[in-house]
Parts: structure tokens; C-alpha cells; sequence
């Protein structure tokens, strides 16, 4: 392990903030040495609202990670989400000038500058452009063009892009805590690292990462990432649904989720009460089990329909041969899977971030899958930039590696 | 639970919470009773800003961060429970809790059921005094308040309630926003310090502590408090007259309605049995059958008889809130007849500000009730609209939230809850906040 590198992924989610610690061989396998978290007061739907309450939230878990790594965090990933994200494909274009016809390193770097230059709205920005395949004069599904002939080279890239200002709030927030950000990464990218195997990319596999502010999720087939997607409604939504479908607070209202929650109706909940007489919070008070099953039912049955319909659109429901795969806080929820077979009427799993190793409980938590995967983001890039075998070459293994899902 | 500067007074906390609390507890702060804690509690800052008397909590730092709740309840109930730990300490410890707040708006409204419950659970007999708004502010704010005093209720012992609107009813429409402010807070500031009086003004037949715990503890009922003074000839049969045509005796029905009524009554050093008879056996006329609770001190001054009337009502008497502009039984002569303004008005300056007169006065200061300067100088048809506008002020984003909901579904906002304050999620026009079973029509029975 001499050469072992620390990589820290920092997700500022809407319930929770939470810091992780991997340490890095030269083999690129991540093992989990630390962690760290702490209740997420100012956040809502994934986007800071309260900068003094996170700065404080960001603080403790960074400070609880590295009492448990026995390491001082000097730099960390940062996952961002939000509904101002867009996640869509774009071809570039590229003619092959040198004499030769060979592509080289230079070529391959033209193309995807080309790629790059999508027409954003001014006051957006790009957070990843991810290479999916080459064609070279019309031959399509080409992984590696260096060293082929050709006139004419076009890439496609799947390309992420958010808010400038929506993406800088955390951003400035992480740095004003004199902590480098090495780089941000999508939330639903970073917790389909963490979940998938290479299998499942290569076959087809829909991740959704289900969260309290947003429901983030992204689509690799064939190795690459196809499709990415955020909605701005999660488990918080669950919970306000109830608090005013049952006429409880929000906090009682998010217990009785987590005590009571099912995504499908249990025929056995007809008529049966839940007492809360017990409780401080609503004496006397009884609430019905079916009618709070039925509420976030709804919900949650809608959160996936809206996705389906999503998936449907961009035509690749046929393309998810591995299924579904949930991770997230949400996917706790009792018969989530059963849920997710149900509408996209294909298999479904909970996501074990098992593409890594380390402290057991961390890997097996749901919630924790986005700062995993932002490890796993952070242990490509910075194995890939040190290298300096040329910048192409950098990029290329980068893509190829991390994206791209073959070694 | 002993108070410190009085061993044998019980402990007493007022806790003013939203816009009207807060205001209304400075007010009780300045009469400046003693060894009683006066506390102030708002999500808006601004109206923290303004207690000079009171000590001052800010409930939910992190959101909505001294802005307000604005009207949302739900954003109020976060801001509540975020702050429960800091709530517990203001209520622990005392024996008599007052959660006075006005309804209608978001913090008032959701936070002092919530105040009132933990008080409970502390252990202290809690009193919850709250306005209701002006019918002209809209029925979703009469709605949301309705809903707040039935809360409030659950939680507290008893409640005194005044709605705004009652003003009108007794001093007829022709009255200037500020005067109707101050005589609704007149008449609520009387409910509290009449109680608070009634149990620590030195005297020899005080109304005891144990006395009120055991008409109103568990009762879940509404009351009034009444303080009047007789004077001349007669001092008790012009105090009698007096209660009687005090709205909230609604001509002595009240009265007759009541569980419980206690009575504090207080005379210079030349009070007389024989007047305290004469007292008793006319309020008895006018409510028997009911459990009556007497005290008498001779420490006020000679020729007034100043008394303190409280009224527990039955737990679901038929004077519910819903009901309170009493005048709707009555004709406009009877309304008249009550020739109660003047009372009432007259009674401003030596009702509840007389009663502690003597009470060393030390820190007392005069009551002086300065309500926000509006532009408006009577309650005219065309005032109404700036009544509105007004309260549409108080409550930034309900002129933009009713914009959003016309663009959208016409739902009750309300059920947006903690998403009121952010971007709404819109997709195809359809805001996804909204709870998804009632976008579906599902119900729920
Ligand atoms: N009696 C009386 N009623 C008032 C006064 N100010 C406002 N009200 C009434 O009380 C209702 C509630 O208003 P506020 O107390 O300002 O509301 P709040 O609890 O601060 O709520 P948010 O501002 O939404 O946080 C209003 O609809 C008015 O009818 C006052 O000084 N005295
Ligand atoms: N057992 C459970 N049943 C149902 N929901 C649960 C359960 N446990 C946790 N949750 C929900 O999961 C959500 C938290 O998930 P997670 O920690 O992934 O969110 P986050 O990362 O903080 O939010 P986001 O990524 O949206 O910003 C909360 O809404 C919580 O209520
Ligand atoms: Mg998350
Ligand atoms: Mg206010």
C-alpha cells in the first residue's frame, strides 16, 4: 500500500451529510477507512437553502470522518444535484487532418472538444461530458479509435450540465470550509458507480437513487452511460404527503413512514388502526395503516411512472436488460422493489456498494451509495491526472476506465 | 416550582408567539407584574426586534431564519419542533402558563398548540388567550385560525378567545383599524392579567392556585375573563350591570352556561361584607347550579369595587368560536342597549391598568398600546381592501402563492407544506409538491 492515496466523497443531501473516506492502491480498488455524518438541517430538494446551518452540518461530518479514518481531509468529491441538472446526448464532429489519416491522440481530443461545445443555455454550466462510442466514417460502436484510418471522426458523449450559480453554491459553501473540491459529480452518476457491476453496465441497468429532497438516476447499457435524469421530489415528498394526509407533523409524519411505510398497499391494512395515544407529540390520536399505504403508494408508484415515462421517451426501456437497481434512503422502504418490478416490469434490487471494500455497514447502507461512488469518481480521475502520459492519453483512460466500464 | 421573589406565588410565564403574541406580551410586559417571566417568540425577526420588556426566542434559525413563516403553517411547525428543546426550557418549571397568540397567520397559529402541549407536559396548568381575525381578512385566514384555536384547545387547559371582528360588533363599523386593534387587546390583555391578578394581588380571601387548577385543569374548554369596577351609590349592582352587558357575558348566558365561575372582587379597606353579599347572591341569581369560587381583598381603593369575573365554559358549549360575534342573536337595538363602548372604553383606564395600582407599581408601566401605523382611518367598504392588502403584507407570498396556484390546480395550498417556500417541482404543469393522492382525487375515508 505505499502507494495508497485518501479519497473523500462528500455528499451534502437533503436528510443527511455525509462524508466518506477510501483509501486508493495502485490498483484503483477503494477500501473504506472512515466515515462521517451529521442531520441535514438546510437543505431542501437537493440544493443548499441555509448556507450557516450546512456550513456547521458539513463540518461535523468531515470532523467524525476523520476521527475515524485517523486522517486530516484536506480535499473531497462533491455530489451535486437539483432539478436545474439536464443530462442529454450530443454527437461531435471531427475531420481527420493529419496526412496519414492515422487518429491520434490530438484527434481523439478535437472530437470531444467538439462534443463539448454544446449550445447550453448562457447560464448553464457543464458538470461531465461522458464519451459513449466513436464512429469512424460512418462505422459505428467503436470503443478505441487511436491508430485507425479514417476522414472523418464523430463521437457521442452523454453530457451533464447544471445551473452555474445552483452548482456553485456548494461549492463555494465546501471551499469557505477550507476544503478543496478536487471536483463535483452528479449524485445519480456517483451512486451508480458505487452499485453497479460491469456486467450490469455492459447488460442494461436503470440505478435510482432515492433521496429525501430528489430522485436521482442514470442508465448505463452496452458499458456506457446512456441517460441521466434528476426529479425534485423524494422522500420528504412521502413524508409531507402524510403529515397532510394524516393531519400529523412532519417529524411524526416521517416516523410513521419509517415505522409503518410500505410502497404497496398490504391488503391486510384495511381498517386497521395505528394508535398513537402513546405518543407526546398527538395524544389520543389514531391514524389508519391503509390510508397512510395508500398515500405514499401513490407517491412513490408516481416517482417511478414519472421515470418510466422518462426512459420510454428516450427509447431505452428495451435497453435495461439487468433491470432496476435502488439505492438511496427511499429504498428502505418495505416492497420498494416489488414497486419498481411492478411499473417498469422489470427485475428490481436494492444496490450494495460492492464494487468497493471497507467498513461493512457503510457498504451495505442504502443511503450512503452517492459519496461511495463520488470515491470511486475521485480514485479514477486523480490516478488518471498524476500520470501525465499526455493529456489524451489521461482523458482517454479516464473515460475508458471510469465510464466507459471496461479495464 | 417556587418563585424566587414571592414563595407563595405561584409561577407565572407569559409567552407571547407570532406577530400577535409578541405583541401583546410586550404590552403585558410594561404593566411589569411581578416575579412573572415575559417571553416573546416569532419566526420574524422584525417583530423580535421589537421587545424592549421581553425576552425573545427566534424559533427556527435555520428556516424560516427570521423571515416569518409568512402564513405557512407547515413551515411554522417546522421552525417549532426544530426549536422544541429551547421551548421546554421557557415552559419548565412554572405553574401557570400563558400562550398567547394571535390565529390566522403561520407561527400564531401552528406554534402555540405546540408550546401549549409541552407546557402541559411540564407539568403547568396552561391558559392559551388568542385573536381571531377580521371576517375582511378572508375565510382561509378564518378557516386556518378556526383550525388553530380547535388545536390550541386540545392542548391547553382552557382558552380565552377574542376575535377582531367582535369590535365591530360592538362599537359598529365606523371604528379606525388602530382603535379596533386596542380594544381586542385591551380586552385580551384583560383575560391574562385578570387571572395573574386574581391569583398574586395580596389580599385575604385570594382565589388560590388550587382553586383554578381544579376548575380548569383537563377541561379543554373555552373561557373569558371579565374586569370591571362598580362604582357609586351601589357598587355592587353597577359592577353586576357592568358583567352583564360585557360582550363576553353575552347578557348574563354566559353565566348561566358556565362550569365554573370564579370571582375575585376587591374594595378599599372599608369593603363590606355586606356588599360582598350582595355581590355574590346577584351573580348566583344569574348562575345557579354553577360551581362558584369567591375571594375578596380589601387592599384596592375605597368607593370602587373592583372585580375580576372568570368564566369556564362547558368543554363543547355552544359559545364556540366559530359563533363568537355574539351579535348575531341580537338586534341592532339590543347591540345599542349594551351601550357597551363606553364601558368598555371608559373601563380602558381603570380596568385591568387600575387593578394593580396599589401592587408597589414600582416597575409598572402605563399601558399604551401603539399599533402599526396604517394608512386607513375607518373600517369603510373600500378600508376592507387595504385591510386585506395589509394583511397580504404581513404575509409576503400569499399575493404570489395565489398567482402559482391559478397557473396550477386549484388545490388548497396549504397541503404544499414544507415546499411552500422553494421552487415548486413542475412537471407538464402539474406541481408535483402537491400531495400526489389528492392530484389523483383518491380520498381518504
Ligand atoms: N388583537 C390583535 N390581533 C392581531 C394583531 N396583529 C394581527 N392580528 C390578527 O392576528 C392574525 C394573525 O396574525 P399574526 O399574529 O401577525 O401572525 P403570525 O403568527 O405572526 O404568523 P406569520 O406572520 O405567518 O408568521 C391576523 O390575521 C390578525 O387578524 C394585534 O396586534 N392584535
Ligand atoms: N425505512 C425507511 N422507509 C422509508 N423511507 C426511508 C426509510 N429510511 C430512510 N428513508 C427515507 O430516505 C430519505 C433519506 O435518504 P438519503 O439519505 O438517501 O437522502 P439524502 O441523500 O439526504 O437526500 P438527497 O439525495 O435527496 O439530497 C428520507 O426521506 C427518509 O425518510
Ligand atoms: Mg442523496
Ligand atoms: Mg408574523
Amino acid at each position: 500500500m505505499s502507494n495508497s492515496q485518501i479519497i473523500v466523497g462528500l455528499e451534502i443531501g437533503t436528510s443527511k451529510v455525509c462524508v466518506v473516506v477510501g483509501e486508493v492502491n495502485d490498483n484503483q480498488v477503494a477500501n473504506i477507512i472512515g466515515l462521517g455524518q451529521s442531520k441535514s438541517r438546510g437543505v431542501r430538494k437537493g440544493e443548499i437553502v441555509d448556507s450557516s446551518v450546512v456550513e456547521e452540518d458539513v463540518r461535523n461530518a468531515i470532523v467524525e470522518a476523520e476521527h475515524m479514518a485517523d486522517v486530516e481531509i484536506q480535499s473531497v468529491f462533491l455530489g451535486v444535484t437539483g432539478s436545474h441538472m439536464r443530462g442529454f446526448n450530443n454527437t461531435g464532429v471531427h475531420p481527420v487532418v493529419s496526412a496519414d489519416r492515422e487518429i491520434n491522440d490530438a484527434d481523439i481530443q478535437d472530437v470531444i472538444k467538439n462534443a463539448k461545445a454544446v449550445n447550453l443555455p448562457s447560464d448553464h454550466s457543464v458538470v461531465h461530458v461522458i464519451r459513449q462510442h466513436f464512429s469512424v466514417d460512418g462505422q459505428d460502436g467503436i470503443l478505441n479509435p487511436e491508430g485507425m484510418l479514417g476522414a472523418k471522426m464523430e463521437v457521442d458523449v452523454h453530457v451533464v450540465s447544471g445551473r452555474y450559480n445552483r452548482l456553485q453554491n456548494p461549492i463555494r459553501l465546501v471551499s469557505g470550509l477550507h476544503l478543496q473540491v478536487e471536483n463535483i459529480a452528479f449524485n445519480g452518476l456517483a451512486s451508480s458507480l458505487a452499485t453497479l457491476s460491469t456486467e450490469q453496465k455492459e447488460l442494461g441497468t436503470l440505478v435510482i437513487d432515492l433521496g429525501a429532497g430528489t430522485t436521482d438516476y442514470a442508465i448505463y447499457s452496452g458499458g456506457v452511460i446512456k441517460h441521466t435524469g434528476v426529479l425534485a421530489v423524494g422522500g420528504d415528498h412521502v413524508s409531507n404527503d402524510l403529515a397532510y394526509g394524516l393531519k400529523v407533523p412532519l417529524g411524526r409524519a416521517e416516523q410513521l413512514k419509517v415505522d409503518n411505510g410500505s410502497a404497496v398497499i398490504d391488503p391486510e391494512s384495511k381498517n386497521r388502526m395505528l394508535d398513537l395515544s402513546t405518543d407526546n407529540i398527538v395524544p389520543g390520536k389514531k391514524v389508519n395503516l391503509n390510508h397512510l399505504q395508500m398515500i405514499m403508494s401513490l407517491r412513490l408508484r408516481e416517482i417511478f411512472e414519472l421515470i418510466a415515462n422518462d426512459i420510454d421517451q428516450a427509447g431505452l426501456i428495451n435497453y435495461l436488460r439487468a433491470g432496476v437497481v435502488l439505492c438511496g434512503g427511499g429504498a428502505r422502504t418495505p416492497h420498494i422493489t416489488k414497486l419498481a418490478r411492478d411499473i417498469f416490469k422489470l427485475p428490481a434490487a436494492i444496490g450494495r456498494s460492492s464494487t468497493v471494500s471497507g467498513i461493512k455497514n457503510a457498504l451495505d447502507e442504502p443511503e450512503f451509495s452517492t459519496s461511495i461512488g463520488l470515491i470511486k469518481f475521485g480514485a479514477f480521475q486523480s490516478q488518471a491526472i498524476p500520470k501525465r502520459e499526455g493529456l489524451g492519453r489521461a482523458i482517454r483512460k479516464q473515460f475508458v476506465s471510469l465510464f466507459g466500464g471496461r479495464k | 416550582m417556587k418563585n424566587p421573589d414571592y414563595p407563595d406565588n405561584p409561577v407565572i410565564r407569559f409567552i407571547g408567539i407570532g406577530g400577535t403574541g409578541v405583541n401583546l406580551v410586550e404590552k403585558l410586559a410594561m404593566i411589569g407584574l411581578q416575579g412573572v417571566e415575559s417571553h416573546s417568540v416569532d419566526t420574524d425577526n422584525r417583530s423580535l426586534s421589537n421587545c424592549h420588556q421581553s425576552k425573545t426566542l427566534l424559533l427556527g434559525k435555520a428556516i424560516p431564519c427570521g423571515l416569518g413563516a409568512g402564513g405557512d403553517v407547515a413551515l411554522a411547525r417546522a421552525a417549532v419542533e426544530s426549536d422544541r428543546d429551547h421551548l421546554l426550557r421557557l415552559v419548565s418549571c412554572a405553574d401557570l402558563v400563558f400562550v398567547i397568540a394571535g390565529m390566522g397567520g403561520g407561527t400564531g397559529t401552528e406554534a402555540a398548540s405546540f408550546v401549549a402541549r409541552l407546557a402541559k407536559e411540564a407539568g403547568a396548568l396552561v391558559v392559551g388567550v388568542a385573536a381571531t381575525p377580521f371576517n375582511c381578512e378572508g375565510s382561509r385566514r378564518g378557516n386556518k385560525a378556526a383550525g388553530g384555536i380547535r388545536d390550541l384547545k386540545q392542548s391547553a387547559d382552557i382558552v380565552f378567545h377574542f376575535s377582531n371582528e367582535e369590535v365591530m360588533h360592538i362599537t359598529g363599523t365606523e371604528i379606525s383599524l388602530n382603535n379596533a386593534l386596542e380594544i381586542a387587546n385591551r380586552h385580551l390583555c384583560e383575560s391574562v392579567l385578570g387571572l395573574s391578578r386574581m391569583l398574586i394581588e395580596p389580599g385575604l380571601l385570594n382565589v388560590s392556585f388550587s382553586d383554578l387548577r381544579d376548575s380548569m385543569t383537563g377541561r379543554h374548554s373555552l373561557g373569558s375573563t371579565l374586569c370591571v369596577e362598580g362604582v357609586g351609590e351601589n357598587l355592587a349592582a353597577d359592577a353586576m350591570g357592568k358583567i352583564l352587558s360585557h360582550p363576553a357575558a353575552r347578557m348574563g348566558k354566559a353565566l348561566s352556561e358556565a362550569t365554573t365561575l370564579l370571582v375575585h372582587l376587591s374594595g378599599g379597606d372599608n369593603l363590606s361584607l355586606a356588599e360582598i353579599n350582595t355581590f355574590v347572591e346577584s351573580i348566583s341569581s344569574h348562575a345557579p347550579d354553577i360551581d362558584l369560587v369567591i375571594g375578596a381583598s380589601g387592599t384596592g381603593s375605597n368607593n370602587v369595587l373592583q372585580v375580576i369575573l372568570i368564566i369556564v365554559q362547558k368543554s363543547n358549549s355552544k359559545a364556540s368560536l366559530i359563533q363568537t360575534n355574539l351579535s348575531k342573536n341580537l338586534t341592532e337595538n339590543e347591540t345599542l342597549d349594551l351601550n357597551y363602548p363606553e364601558n368598555f372604553i371608559s373601563s380602558g383606564e381603570n380596568s385591568y391598568i387600575g387593578l394593580g395600582a396599589e401592587s408597589k407599581g414600582a416597575n409598572r408601566v402605563r399601558f399604551a398600546y401603539t399599533p402599526p401605523a396604517p394608512t386607513v382611518e375607518t373600517i369603510t367598504p373600500e378600508m376592507k381592501d387595504n385591510l386585506l392588502e395589509a394583511a397580504a403584507k404581513q404575509e409576503p407570498n400569499r399575493k404570489k402563492r395565489k398567482e402559482i396556484k391559478q397557473e396550477m390546480l386549484p388545490l388548497e395550498i396549504i397541503s404544499k407544506g414544507r415546499f411552500e417556500k422553494i421552487e415548486p417541482t413542475i412537471h407538464k404543469g402539474e406541481d408535483l409538491d402537491q400531495p400526489t393522492y389528492i392530484r389523483r382525487g383518491r380520498m381518504l375515508n
